[in-house]
C-alpha cells in the first residue's frame, strides 16, 4: 500500500494562505488598539468559524449578510458624521467586515481575489492607525502569506481554466504540488519583495501634499497622579513599560549602563493626613521660563535633554531633569511647531503642556544643573504652603527632627535629616496597609518602607524645623538601550524632596537609600521590554520618521561614500595606482568572460536546435559530415541539401570510409575521437586529390 | 518574421485593481506623508517588478512545435499537439497557456510546469467546421505567473496548414449489394480468380490443389483446372462542380466522398473525375487519402474548367449537386 503523502494539497494550501494574508492584514490594523475589544475578538472568532464551518454555509443566508453590511456601514456612517470615529477608522472597520463576509464565502476566483485586496485595504487602513514596530511585523507577515495567497491562487485558478473542473480535481487535491520546497521558494521571493521594497522605500522622493494628515490618538491609560496615599496594601510592583526616552548632551560621562539621574514630574506639597496632594490653583502659560536665582558659588554647567514620553504617561506633565530648566521647546529640528502646544506651569512652578492629546510627546530641555547650597533662613511669603505642618504630626518626628538638624544650618539639617533615613530605615516594597499615622508607623514602628515613605518624612521633619520643603515625584534612573538612548520605565517611579532655600530657591535631596532608587530591572521581561523598545525607536527612527530631510541625507551619504571611493581610486600614492590596476584588470576579465559567454551562445544558437541534445560523438560526427561536405564543395561536387550517408557513398565512392565512420558514429552508438575524424577527412581529401581529373 | 523579443502585456482583472490600488495607496502616501504606507507602495511595486521578471524568465527560453494530425475530418475532433521545450539549463517555466494566434484555428493547452531543458506536450481538440484548407500563423506561448498579475505572451511565427476532409455522410443508394464478391469480374484470361477457365492435363510437378479431382475420376487421368483472371470492380465517381455554389456544392461533394468511401471499402478500384482534375482509379488508403484531399480543396469551378472525363472502363457514379 502506497502511504499517503503528508502535507496540505494545494487547494488547502491556497485557501490557509488567503486566511493568513487576511489575518495578518488585519492584525496590522488591530495593533493600533483603535479597532476596540469587539471587533478586535470579533475577526479571530470568525476566521476560526469560516475554518470549521464556513463550507456548510457558503453562499447561503445571503440576505442576512447584506443586512449585517448594510446595517454596519450605516451605524458607521452616522458616526463619521457625528464626528465620534474617524473616517478612516470607520473605513478599516467596515473592511474588517467585508472580509470577514468573503472568508465565509469564498467559491469563486472573484472570492479570492477580493479577499485579498480587502486584506490589502486592512493593511493599508493600518499604516493610517497604527506607527508601532507591531505593524512592521504585520507588514513582514502580511508580505510572505500574500506572495503565497497570490501565487497560490493563480497556480488553483490557472490549473482549473486549463484543465476544467474533472481534469484539475486530481491536481488540486494532490498534497505534492504545495510542497515545503515550493513554500520555502515563494517566501524567499517574498523577501526579495521585501528587499525591493525597502528600496524603493528609500529612494521614492518624500513630497508631501500635506492633506488628510492623521494623528495617532492613543488613549492615556496611566500618569502621574496629583496624590498620593501612604496607606495603601500590597506591594510596589515592578513595571518594565518604558516611560522616557531620554537622550542626554553632554552624553553622562562614560556612557554608563545606569543612568543616575532624578525625572522631575510634579509637586505634591500638600499634605492630606495620610499622604499628599498637589497644591491648589490653575494653570498659568508661560510666556518665558523665570530666571534662576543669582548664585553665589557653584559650578554654572548645562545639560540638554532630548525627552520622548510615551503617551500613555505622560498626563500632560513636562518631565525636567536635575537642575533648574531653563528652556523648554517642542519644536523637533526640520519639524513644524506642533499645532496649539503650549507650556504652563502650576503655583508650585511644576510644567505641563496642553492639550493633552495622549500621543507620544518630544521636547528638549535645558538645565542648568549647578549646584546650590542655603542662604539663610529668610523666606519669601509664596513659599508659606511648603512650611506648613499638620497638626496632628507626631511629636516623636518633631523630636527626631530636632534632634537631626536643630540649630543648624538648614543645608546641613537637611543634609543631616537626608543621611540619617538613607542610613537607619530601611528600603522595601511592602507597603504599610492601613495605620493611623503612616509616618510615624515608618519611623519608629516598622522602620522600613519605600521612597515615599521617605521622603514624606524628610519634608515633614524639615517643616516641623521651619525649612520649606516639599514632596516631588517623577522617576529615577535610565537604562541605556542598544538603540542610544537611556530608557526610563514605569518601575522607576521616585519621590524625593525639595526644599527652599533663599537666592537659591529649590534644592534636591533623596533620603532614599541610593541602592534602592529606581527599579534597575534585570529579569527576562525587562530585557525584553527594553529590547522591544529599542526595536521600536529603531523602526520610528529608521521608517516611521523618514522623510524628505533623511532621505536627502542619506542620498548624501550615499554620494558622499561614492566621491570618498572615487577620490581614494584617484589618489596619487601607490596603493591607489595599485588598486586601480586591479580593478582594471578585473574588469578587462569580466569584460573578456562576458564576450566569450555571449560568443558561445550566439554559436549555440546558430547550430540546429537538435544538435544541442546530441553526445560528443553524434557532434563530431555530424562536425565530420560538415568537413567532407566542405572539401567535396571544394572538389566540385555539389552536394544537395538532405543527401543521404548512402547516396554520398554510391555518388562518391572515395567518400565510403567516412559514411562509413559517420554513420557508425551518429546512429550507430559508436566512438568517435577526434583524431579518427582528423583522419578520416585526410583520407578523403588525398582520395579526392588522387580522383582528381577523373569524373566523380 | 516575428522577432523572439517581441512581447505582449495585458492586465488580468486582478491585475486591474492591483494597480489602480497601487497608485491610489501612492497618492495617499504623497498626500499624506504616511511612511507606512510608503512601505506598503514599495512592496506593491515590487511585487509588480518581481512579476515581470518572473514572468519574462518563464517565457525565455521556451520553443513549441506544433503536431498536427494526419487526417482531420469536418465535423469530427481531432487533436493537435503542441510540444513545448524548455531551452533553458536551470531555470523551470510555470504556467504556461500555449495558444493559437491568427489562422483559421482556435485552440489552447495549458501547462503547470515545464522543468528545465525538458519537454512537454499538450494538446487541445478542434473540431472542423469545414472543409478544406486550414491555415496555422502563430503560437503564442503566455504565463501569468507568478501573480496573475498581468498576462506577459511571446507570438511566435510558426506557419502550417492542415486540410480537413468532407464531413462523414451516408452514402446515397445507387446500388443493391448482395454479393460478397461483388468487386470482382471476370476478365476472360486465365489468371488467380476463382472461376474456372478450362480443363488440361495436370503437369508433374505442378500443385496438387490444381487438380480437378472430379474431372480427373470421370477421366481416370489427373486433369488440372485453370481458373479465371479476375480483376476488380472499377468505379469512376464524377462530379461536375461548375454549376453548384454553397450548400450545393458542399452536399455534392460530401455525397462524392461517401461514394468514393464506400466504393473503396467494398474493394473496388475508384477514381475520381471533376471538372479540370482527375484522379485515375486506385484502391487502398493511399486513393482514399488522395480522393478526400482532392475533394476537400475542390472548390466552385468556373466555365473555364473543361466538364470531367469519366473513366471509360469503371462502372459510372455520377453526384448531382
Amino acid at each position: 500500500m502506497t502511504p499517503r503523502a503528508r502535507g496540505l494539497t494545494l487547494l488547502q494550501a491556497q485557501r490557509w494562505a488567503g486566511t493568513l494574508t487576511a489575518a495578518f492584514g488585519f492584525l496590522a490594523c488591530a495593533v493600533s488598539g483603535e479597532m476596540g475589544p469587539a471587533m478586535t475578538a470579533f475577526f479571530p472568532l470568525a476566521v476560526a468559524g469560516a475554518a470549521v464551518a464556513g463550507r456548510r454555509f457558503q453562499g447561503r443566508v445571503q440576505w442576512g449578510w447584506t443586512v449585517l453590511l448594510a446595517g454596519a456601514l450605516l451605524v458607521l456612517g452616522v458616526q463619521v458624521f457625528a464626528g465620534q470615529i474617524d473616517i478612516i477608522l470607520a473605513a478599516a472597520l467596515f473592511a474588517e467586515l467585508l472580509c470577514i463576509h468573503r472568508l465565509w464565502h469564498r467559491r469563486t476566483e472573484r472570492d479570492e481575489l477580493l479577499l485579498l485586496l480587502l486584506a490589502l485595504l486592512l493593511l493599508c487602513a493600518g499604516a493610517a492607525l497604527s506607527a508601532e514596530v507591531t505593524f512592521g511585523v504585520a507588514f513582514l507577515g502580511f508580505a510572505v502569506s500574500g506572495t503565497w495567497a497570490l501565487a497560490l491562487t493563480h497556480l488553483r485558478f490557472a490549473i482549473e481554466e486549463g484543465r476544467g473542473p474533472a481534469g484539475s480535481a486530481a491536481l488540486l487535491n494532490s498534497r505534492r504540488v504545495a510542497t515545503p520546497a515550493l513554500l520555502g521558494g515563494l517566501a524567499a521571493l517574498a523577501f526579495f519583495g521585501i528587499a525591493g521594497a525597502a528600496l524603493i522605500f528609500l529612494a521614492f522622493p518624500r513630497v508631501t501634499i500635506g492633506g488628510l494628515r492623521r494623528a495617532s490618538r492613543p488613549a492615556p491609560i496611566a500618569g502621574l497622579g496629583d496624590r498620593v496615599d501612604l496607606s495603601r496594601h500590597g506591594t510596589v510592583a515592578d513595571d518594565p513599560r518604558v516611560v522616557l526616552r531620554v537622550r542626554l548632551d553632554p552624553a553622562p560621562h562614560g556612557e554608563p549602563r545606569d543612568l543616575a539621574m532624578h525625572w522631575r514630574a510634579r509637586t505634591l506639597s500638600q499634605w492630606t493626613g495620610h499622604g499628599w496632594r498637589s497644591p491648589d490653583g490653575g494653570l498659568i502659560p508661560v510666556l518665558r521660563l523665570p530666571q534662576r536665582p543669582p548664585r553665589g558659588r557653584g559650578v554654572r554647567s548645562v545639560l540638554s535633554g532630548d525627552i520622548e514620553v510615551v503617551g500613555q504617561f505622560t498626563d500632560g506633565v513636562v518631565f525636567t531633569p536635575e537642575g533648574w530648566p531653563l528652556a523648554v521647546d517642542f519644536r523637533q529640528p526640520g519639524t513644524p511647531q506642533p499645532a496649539g502646544r503650549r507650556l504652563y506651569r502650576n503655583a508650585a512652578g511644576d510644567l505641563f503642556y496642553q492639550p493633552v492629546d495622549g500621543g507620544d510627546v518630544r521636547y528638549s530641555v535645558v538645565a542648568d544643573t549647578g549646584r546650590l547650597r542655603g542662604r539663610g533662613q529668610r523666606y519669601p511669603p509664596w513659599v508659606e504652603a511648603d512650611l506648613a505642618v499638620p497638626a496632628s504630626l507626631d511629636a516623636r518626628v518633631r523630636a527626631l527632627a530636632q534632634r537631626l538638624g536643630g540649630g543648624k544650618d538648614p543645608a546641613d539639617a537637611a543634609a543631616a535629616i537626608a543621611r540619617w533615613l538613607a542610613t537607619a530605615l530601611r528600603y522595601t516594597r511592602d507597603l504599610p496597609g492601613d495605620v493611623t499615622d503612616p509616618i510615624a508607623d515608618f519611623l519608629f514602628v516598622r522602620r522600613a518602607g519605600h521612597c515615599e515613605l521617605f521622603s514624606s518624612a524628610m519634608v515633614l521633619m524639615l517643616r516641623s524645623l521651619g525649612i520649606p520643603a516639599r514632596n516631588v515625584t517623577g522617576y529615577f534612573g535610565g537604562r541605556r538601550t542598544d538603540a542610544g538612548y537611556y530608557a526610563v520605565r514605569a518601575g522607576d517611579a521616585h519621590s524625593w524632596v525639595e526644599a527652599y532655600f533663599p537666592d537659591a530657591g529649590y534644592v534636591r535631596f533623596d533620603p532614599t537609600p541610593a541602592s534602592a532608587r529606581g527599579s534597575r530591572q534585570e529579569g527576562f521581561q525587562a530585557r525584553m521590554v527594553l529590547l522591544w523598545d529599542s526595536l521600536q525607536q529603531r523602526w520610528r527612527a529608521f521608517v516611521v520618521d523618514y522623510d524628505l530631510v533623511s532621505q536627502a541625507q542619506a542620498m548624501r551619504r550615499i554620494g558622499q561614500l561614492l566621491h570618498e571611493t572615487g577620490r581614494r581610486l584617484a589618489g596619487k600614492d601607490g596603493s591607489a595606482g595599485q588598486l586601480r590596476r586591479m580593478i582594471a584588470a578585473a574588469g578587462g576579465v569580466l569584460v573578456t568572460a562576458a564576450v566569450i559567454a555571449w560568443l558561445r551562445r550566439l554559436r549555440g544558437r546558430a547550430r540546429k536546435g537538435h544538435e544541442r541534445e546530441l553526445t560528443a560523438d553524434q557532434r563530431r560526427a555530424a562536425a565530420l559530415w560538415r568537413g567532407a561536405r566542405r572539401l567535396l564543395s571544394r572538389a566540385g561536387v555539389e552536394i544537395a541539401v538532405g543527401t543521404t550517408a548512402g547516396e554520398l557513398a554510391r555518388r562518391v565512392p572515395v567518400a565510403a570510409g567516412l559514411v562509413r565512420a559517420y554513420a557508425a558514429a551518429r546512429w550507430g552508438g559508436r566512438r568517435l575521437p577526434p583524431r579518427v575524424v582528423r583522419a578520416t577527412l585526410r583520407e578523403l581529401r588525398s582520395g579526392l586529390r588522387a580522383s582528381a581529373g577523373r569524373d566523380i | 518574421m516575428t522577432p523572439a523579443w517581441k512581447r505582449r502585456l495585458s492586465f488580468t482583472r486582478m491585475g486591474r485593481w492591483y494597480t489602480g490600488l497601487t497608485i491610489g495607496i501612492g497618492l495617499a502616501a504623497t498626500n499624506t506623508g504616511n511612511n507606512l504606507l510608503f512601505l506598503v507602495l514599495g512592496l506593491l511595486l515590487a511585487s509588480i517588478i518581481v512579476s515581470g521578471i518572473l514572468s519574462e524568465q518563464s517565457l525565455r527560453g521556451v520553443r513549441v512545435e506544433r503536431r498536427l494530425p494526419s487526417v482531420a475530418t469536418a465535423g469530427q475532433p481531432a487533436l493537435i499537439g503542441l510540444q513545448a521545450r524548455n531551452g533553458k539549463r536551470r531555470a523551470p517555466s510555470f504556467s504556461l497557456e500555449i495558444r493559437e494566434r491568427g489562422g483559421d484555428v482556435a485552440g489552447h493547452g495549458f501547462l503547470v510546469l515545464l522543468p528545465a531543458a525538458q519537454s512537454a506536450e499538450v494538446a487541445y481538440r478542434f473540431v472542423p467546421r469545414r472543409r478544406g484548407l486550414h491555415r496555422f500563423e502563430q503560437i503564442e506561448v503566455a504565463t501569468r505567473a507568478p501573480f496573475g498579475l498581468f498576462e506577459k505572451s511571446r507570438p511566435m511565427d510558426s506557419p502550417a496548414e492542415l486540410v480537413v476532409f468532407p464531413r462523414e455522410v451516408p452514402a446515397p443508394p445507387l446500388i443493391a449489394r448482395t454479393l460478397a464478391r461483388d468487386g470482382e469480374r471476370p476478365e476472360d484470361r486465365i489468371g488467380l480468380g476463382l472461376e474456372v477457365h478450362s480443363l488440361r492435363d495436370h503437369r508433374p510437378g505442378e500443385d496438387a490443389r490444381s487438380v480437378h479431382w472430379r474431372s480427373s475420376a470421370r477421366a481416370g487421368r489427373l486433369i488440372a483446372v485453370d481458373r479465371e483472371q479476375e480483376r476488380r470492380k472499377r468505379v469512376c465517381v464524377v462530379l461536375d462542380q461548375r454549376r453548384l455554389r454553397g450548400e450545393a456544392l458542399e452536399r455534392a461533394v460530401e455525397h462524392a466522398a461517401a461514394l468514393v468511401s464506400r466504393e473503396l471499402d467494398g474493394g473496388a478500384e475508384v477514381s475520381l473525375a471533376l471538372a479540370g482534375a482527375f484522379l485515375p482509379a486506385g484502391s487502398g488508403e493511399a486513393q482514399r487519402y488522395a480522393a478526400l484531399r482532392l475533394l476537400a480543396l475542390l472548390g466552385p469551378g468556373g466555365d473555364g474548367l473543361g466538364a470531367p472525363e469519366p473513366d471509360a472502363e469503371g462502372v459510372v457514379l455520377e453526384v448531382r449537386g
